[in-house]
């Protein structure tokens, strides 16, 4: 570079005068700095780490959903200037990663003396319901100084939702359904009649079912094969040992009355499983069944704009 | 253009060239207590003289005989025969249903021994497809 | 008037140079991370590069760095999509050609090999492309499926004595028949596993049938017919199935074994391109 400078200054300085070459003495001082001047109208600053150019680049990123390589760019801006939209995307970048614990750190200091501390407080509350227990997130809802009056309806919605994702006591009926809008009424309705009033089978009842007659309780857990087979089993062994016992066969006889005991024995216990497994089933599709509704609606929360353009 | 991936900060990683050939039997010996230390060597008696040669008989993962084990380990014998019997007696069933297990990358059921311990917190079921 | 202009010229050509220093400066930096290692970082630096470069000199080389750090982190979907990217972004043939044989030798490591195969065909119609690294990838294409006898053909295609073709050639000579092990143990159970180098494992298979076929046997003889079938349906062809199933079994473990030596000593020792 300063090659060239001087190749060009050379051969200008042999053709012009005194005075002009104090003009380009004055010129070649300043030319360095024109590199400044002039990138910064064309928005290349010379340091590519510094604020502003890391600000850009993390929002690129951020819309490339690197986050958390737009994270490591947020964090280096916000060590020198402090912006609430900033702080607001650095905490969101946490919450799309799944670090629901940074994020709702990260909202908490745009709670107070923000133009965006209702979105953040909303934002916030989203994050506590995905991060640890619902149990603390209906704790958190409960604490005085986070409420915010902008969106309270849906704050409000998402701890009722949340009663739904655990095993909660749920709150009155006609209660719960008002928070609700009109067009999500009748699916919110059936899912809280559905977790008030689940369709489980008792393992109490289908180990006594299996008592009397062996595999009974299976058939009425819905394992209708693995009862039929169970009833099979048990009995042809149980024939076995009393056909051997009446030929005399005393070894054979004892040993087939050994495996019909075990057989029964089994599924005695195999159908107060076979409810529990049931059970557990019924509890995973409506859980299922629950998160996929309100997910597929983002839980019935207003989209916070400002996020999805490039500012 | 997503880089789902960079979401947790990785390191190199070389990818062996190697076929991957899935090992039938785990022959590891427990050595936790006298019981279980027999009852591997017998298990692993039964895998080399009888189940490598038998064929592929057991449709369950994990298998019958390694689900004893893991039920012994896990409860006593009394309970482990109990769960291997019901294990047994629905290892005969031929008409299994599809709903209630969910298929192991080997296309068998799975069928973990935490699903019969008693206990519907521990409860493992992979997929919703359970109940229709 | 002129010399005004020739200042201008300066002036600009002066914001151009520094321009041009500083994203090369980047350029190399996020080339040195990538050199140490640190590829996580190193694409980070070259998605600065590539965000500040305006002059969109390095939209190839960048994005091929991308590449090659996301295929050192087993990341293959992603270096897939930024040699795509490269590709696409290449301004000589021969960078053109570079990018698609990364996205060739990727495909391989990610044994997506008719990928690698397709792409193969595509470029070998190219003039200026040389034949002799095709046929070398797409033997080693033809490796990683498991296809050692057109591995071997694909290398005799650039020297009859090539390295690979001799490696390829003995593999698949070395390797056993599936079906043969099956068929004879058809015949005589145990016998595919011996054949196979399974030689206690067969004898045991062999021993069972002859037992449970001498129990079953002796309880017809005796006509106990219950007991019979008892023993020839839940022993007997428990054993035999199990005998002709374990036949093939034996023999696909024992070819694994062979390739995974050869391929072991492709991957740690051999000292030619990789992919």
């Amino acid at each position: 570079m300063s090659l060239l400078n001087n190749y060009f200054s050379n051969h200008f300085l042999n053709s012009i005068n005194f005075y002009q070459t104090k003009v380009l003495a004055i010129i070649l001082f300043l030319l360095p700095f024109s590199t400044i001047l002039f990138s910064q109208t064309m928005n290349i600053d010379e340091n590519y780490f510094s604020p502003k150019n890391r600000l850009a680049f993390g929002n690129f990123l951020f819309i490339q959903e690197d986050y958390l390589r737009a994270i490591e760019e947020y964090k280096n801006y916000l060590m020198y200037i402090d912006n609430d939209t900033v702080r607001f995307k650095y905490a969101e970048s946490f919450y799309r990663i799944g670090k629901y614990n940074e994020a709702a750190d990260n909202f908490k200091s745009i709670f107070y003396g923000s133009l965006l501390s209702d979105e953040a407080k909303l934002a916030f509350y989203k994050a506590s319901f995905f991060n640890s227990s619902y149990n603390s997130f209906r704790d958190i809802c409960k604490m005085e100084g986070y409420q915010s009056e902008k969106y309270a309806k849906d704050i409000n919605r998402l701890f009722l939702i949340s009663h739904l994702m655990d095993e909660s006591i749920l709150p009155d009926t006609n209660h719960f359904l008002k928070a609700f809008p009109d067009s999500t009424k009748n699916k919110v309705r059936e899912l809280y009649m559905m977790k008030k009033f689940p369709s489980k089978k008792n393992p109490t009842t289908a180990m006594l079912l299996s008592m009397f007659i062996p595999g009974a309780g299976k058939i009425y857990t819905g394992e209708i094969s693995d009862g039929i087979t169970a009833l099979l089993t048990t009995g042809v062994l149980a024939y076995l040992a009393a056909n051997n016992f009446k030929h005399e066969h005393n070894f054979r006889g004892w040993l087939f009355a050994g495996l019909a005991v075990f057989s029964y024995a089994g599924t005695v216990y195999g159908s107060y499983a076979s409810a529990q497994i049931y059970n557990a089933g019924v509890r995973l599709n409506f859980d299922n069944e629950v998160k996929l509704y309100f997910e597929k609606r983002n839980y019935l929360l207003p989209k916070i704009n400002f996020l999805k353009t490039n500012d | 253009m997503t880089a789902q991936s960079d979401w947790v900060k990785w390191d190199a990683k070389e990818i062996s060239y190697e076929i991957h050939s899935p090992t039938h039997h785990d022959y590891t010996i427990d050595k936790s207590s006298f019981g279980l230390r027999i009852l591997s060597y017998a298990r692993n008696a039964y895998y080399y003289f009888i189940s490598d040669v038998d064929g592929d008989n057991c449709p369950f993962f994990p298998s019958c005989s390694a689900f004893f084990i893991q039920s012994v380990k896990e409860s006593n014998i009394f309970r482990a025969s109990l769960m291997f019997t019901d294990r047994f007696i629905r290892d005969m069933n031929l008409f299994k249903n599809n709903n209630r297990y969910s298929l192991h990358a080997t296309k068998k059921y799975i069928d973990p021994i935490n699903n019969y311990l008693l206990e519907e917190k521990r409860i493992i079921l992979t997929t919703g497809e359970f109940i229709e | 008037m002129i010399k005004k202009i020739v200042l201008f010229t300066l002036f600009l050509f002066n914001v151009q140079v520094n321009a041009q220093n500083q994203i090369s400066i980047q350029y190399e930096y996020a080339h040195n991370l990538m050199k140490t290692r640190q590829y996580f970082d190193a694409i980070t630096e070259f998605k600065r590069t590539l965000f500040f470069d305006i002059d969109k000199q390095y939209s190839y080389s960048a994005n091929y760095s991308i590449g090659e750090c996301y295929k050192a982190g087993a990341m293959l979907d992603n270096a897939i999509q930024y040699f795509s990217i490269a590709q696409y972004n290449a301004r000589t043939d021969d960078e053109k050609i570079s990018a698609q044989l990364e996205i060739i030798k990727t495909n391989i490591l990610r044994r997506t090999t008719e990928r690698a195969h397709q792409i193969l065909n595509e470029i070998e119609k190219i003039s200026s492309i040389n034949k002799d690294s095709v046929n070398y990838w797409r033997g080693w294409a033809f490796i990683f499926n498991d296809e050692w006898k057109e591995a071997a053909n694909s290398f005799a295609k650039i020297n009859p004595n090539h390295e690979l073709k001799k490696l390829a050639e003995q593999v698949d000579m070395d390797k056993v028949s599936v079906t043969f092990a099956k068929v004879i143990s058809y015949i005589l159970p145990g016998s595919g596993q011996i054949y196979s180098g399974s030689i206690l494992p067969g004898l045991i298979s062999l021993g069972w049938n002859l037992l449970s076929g001498y129990w079953t046997v002796s309880a017809f003889n005796e006509s106990r017919v219950f007991d019979g079938s008892v023993l020839l349906g839940l022993i007997w062809l428990r054993f035999y199935r199990g005998n002709i199933q374990n036949a093939g079994d034996f023999a696909v473990q024992k070819n694994n074994e062979i390739s995974n030596k050869a391929l072991r000593y492709l991957q740690h020792e051999y000292k030619g391109n990789r992919p």
